[in-house]
């Protein structure tokens, strides 16, 4: 744009090759997910594996359902992340607090977008869900306080939070400036205008909190008021799911972090301290998580109706069991790892980075465990059982979402600083 | 304003299904569709083995769990105890169908019109057994609305990605006539009329025959009565389920 043009902070504004070839697989899953879609429009939901249970013999909910509440529970990690920053006052996380945030937006989104994938009738649930909501309908707190409440917070966040790096930003001369002049929205980082944003942020941080636990508790609620279905009804379902929305989120948080140290060159930042405590709240939440996956399978083992019994069995040694062991050896592994490097002092990142992915494995796989077998084989009536195998389309459909999830955080990091711009740039002012 | 209830005699039905083709037929239900279902069951081992039959039908329940989680109010019941989906109005989220315990709702996979069991459209198969012509196989009685709310609730033609169940043949409830499954049952096993009414066929059928209702314990109060016979316990086996298969 002109000859004084300064490097921006962070890659802003630099194409790279690998960057371009990540954005080039990107969009190839979004366009293959882009055309599963299309063909389930044309044929129906008879494109998925989905079937009835009962007669039918299928599962009703399965990928899309378990994919909802995954993504969902990614962006758990995010908001509390940013959110802990403010309150707890954890500088040294504040280098992720953007990508964090960043992450918990973009994950709502393809949770929402799950749910229309899920649907019959979608565009009908675009509109009647908010024609005709019915608080007393477990979906109504997911639809309401999940992806309306939550992200609506969690965009207001995200933009308060951006608005110091916005006018920072168009201070340099690049093609996107009316873009941060926009964000700034007259905001000139002045120290009362510092106070009053530190102020607002930390209230509406301290509001989140409280409403990403009813949010995630709604979700688990889901499944958990369900009083006919073998495996969902229980107490522990909606503490249970978000602990697990923790697991995934921050081992989420985790790799993304490491990537961008990477990607962009850094060598001290995220610093070590940061990598450090998300490797503590993984490994204390983890272990949370798998005592409340004993303490579930000992009451529905030991003490549980026939049907609870039979379930367990299915789960821990059964035709599910495969799954059901992948997910709690990622989770075991992860904690190994996780308590070595905190017993010994010594954390590196490629082991976090490795715990991280574990912990998301364990969080697809209890998913799909919590949502398909009580539908295959948790019928209270004889109706024999039911099996689910989900087609491409369905894989498809999910990995295309997974791929518009990462081009949004890979076209925002050039657009805007991934990270917080550290130091005034008065100076640098053309 | 009437309570309806159905009384199953189990004593009485020979599993012959005949109930499940008069439902097809009235609903137009598609393939693997079973509003009403006959299930099959045997018990215990050669010599003692037992042979019996229990009828499924929606059991209309007072605390519908279906209806208490619907998100839209798509899945109701109406003041005469009948619960109905506003076809208009269903989303096709299926958290009825899974809320329910007892196995009613059938989704619509891909359209009723593509899952026939013949080809209504164009079928040459079908057309030279009658002489030429396509016969309608829409009841056009269930393109009507019913009740008082005038909602879309009858047959299951409709809409793909909704979801569908028994209805207890609200289009002929509403003109006085019972569900086709009672009127076509050979042996009489199930009655359908007002539990308000003392005088009603299934108040009388209730005052003298002992009785139970499917997964009480689940507090659903389901308005289907089984006369003259014991829930099917965990050790029975069903024998010859429909092979609806995966078309849906």
């Amino acid at each position: 744009m002109s000859g004084r043009a300064v490097a921006l902070p962070y890659g802003v504004g630099r194409i790279s090759l690998g960057w371009l070839a990540l954005v080039a697989i990107a969009a190839a899953l979004v366009g293959v997910g882009a055309f599963a879609y299309a063909i389930q429009e044309l044929e129906g939901p008879i494109a998925t594996g989905l079937r009835d249970w009962g007669t039918m013999g299928g599962a009703t909910w399965g990928l899309y359902v378990s994919f909802i509440v995954y993504f969902v529970g990614v962006s758990f990690a995010g908001i509390t992340v940013a959110a802990l920053i403010r309150i707890l006052g954890l500088t040294y996380l504040r280098p992720i607090s953007r990508v964090a945030e960043l992450l918990t937006i973009v994950s709502l989104i393809l949770g929402a977008l799950s749910v229309l994938a899920d649907l019959g009738q979608p565009l009908r649930g675009i509109a009647n869900l908010f024609r005709y909501a019915r608080p007393q309908s477990p979906f109504f707190g997911t639809f309401t306080m999940v992806i309306a409440g939550y992200l609506f917070a969690s965009l207001v966040y995200f933009y308060l939070a951006g608005r110091r790096d916005a006018y920072l930003m168009a201070q340099y001369p690049s093609p996107l400036r009316w873009l941060y002049r926009a964000w700034a929205a007259g905001y000139q980082d002045t120290p009362e205008e510092k106070a009053r944003h530190e102020r607002i942020s930390f209230w509406l941080a301290l509001g989140i909190l409280p409403l990403l636990v009813i949010a995630h508790s709604t979700l688990g609620l889901v499944f958990g008021l369900m009083g006919g279905r073998p495996g969902w009804f229980s107490a522990l379902q909606a503490p249970g799911f978000v602990v697990l929305a923790g697991v995934s989120g921050i081992g989420h948080i985790i790799v993304l972090a490491a990537l961008l140290r990477w990607s962009l060159g850094l060598r001290d930042q995220p610093e070590m301290a940061a990598f450090r405590w998300l490797g503590q709240a993984l490994l204390v939440l983890g272990i949370i998580y798998i005592y409340f996956t004993i303490v579930e399978m000992v009451t529905a083992g030991y003490a549980g109706r026939e049907h609870e019994q039979r379930l367990a069995k299915l789960v821990l040694v059964g035709y599910y069991a495969p799954f059901f062991w992948t997910g709690m050896g990622a989770l075991g592994l992860a904690i190994g790892l996780l308590a070595s490097q905190a017993l010994s002092g010594r954390w590196s990142i490629p082991l976090l980075v490795a715990s991280g992915i574990l912990a998301n494995v364990t969080a697809v796989a209890k998913r799909l465990i919590i949502v398909v077998p009580s539908l295959t084989h948790g019928s209270l009536l004889p109706y024999g059982i039911g099996m689910y195998i989900p087609t491409w389309v369905e894989g498809a459909i999910i990995a295309g979402l997974m791929g518009l999830g990462a081009l949004t955080i890979l076209l925002f990091m050039k657009a805007f600083p991934i990270m917080e711009v550290p130091a005034p740039v008065e100076e640098v002012r053309p | 304003m009437p309570r309806y209830a159905m009384t199953i005699d189990l004593s009485r039905c020979m599993g012959c299904r005949a109930c499940m083709v008069a439902c097809k037929v009235e609903n137009n239900t598609p393939e693997a569709h079973f509003w009403m279902y006959v299930f099959r069951f045997e018990e215990e081992e050669y010599p003692k083995t037992r042979v019996w039959f229990l009828p499924r039908p929606c059991q209309h329940c007072d605390n519908a769990p279906c209806v208490k989680v619907c998100p839209v109010g798509a899945r109701y019941k109406r003041d005469d105890g009948l619960v109905l989906t506003d076809f208009q109005r269903c989303i096709g989220c299926r958290y009825c169908e899974v809320a329910c315990p007892y196995g009613v709702n059938y989704f619509h996979w891909k359209h009723p019109d593509k899952a026939q069991y013949l080809d209504y459209t164009d079928d040459p198969e079908v057309k030279s057994r009658t002489n030429n012509t396509m016969p309608p196989y829409r009841n056009p009685d269930a393109d009507l609305r019913y009740g008082p709310e005038e909602r879309l609730t009858a047959g299951a033609h409709h809409y793909r990605g909704v979801i569908g169940k028994c209805t207890f043949c609200v289009h002929r409830v509403e003109k006085g006539l019972e569900p086709a499954c009672v009127a076509n049952c050979p042996v009489r096993v199930f009655e359908f009329g007002d539990l308000d009414d003392p005088n009603s066929i299934v108040s009388q059928k209730l005052r003298t025959n002992p009785h139970f209702r499917l997964l009480e314990e689940e507090g659903t109060k389901p308005r289907v009565y089984y006369l003259m016979g014991n829930p099917p316990s965990p050790e029975v086996r069903q024998v010859m389920p429909v092979k609806g298969g995966k078309r849906g």
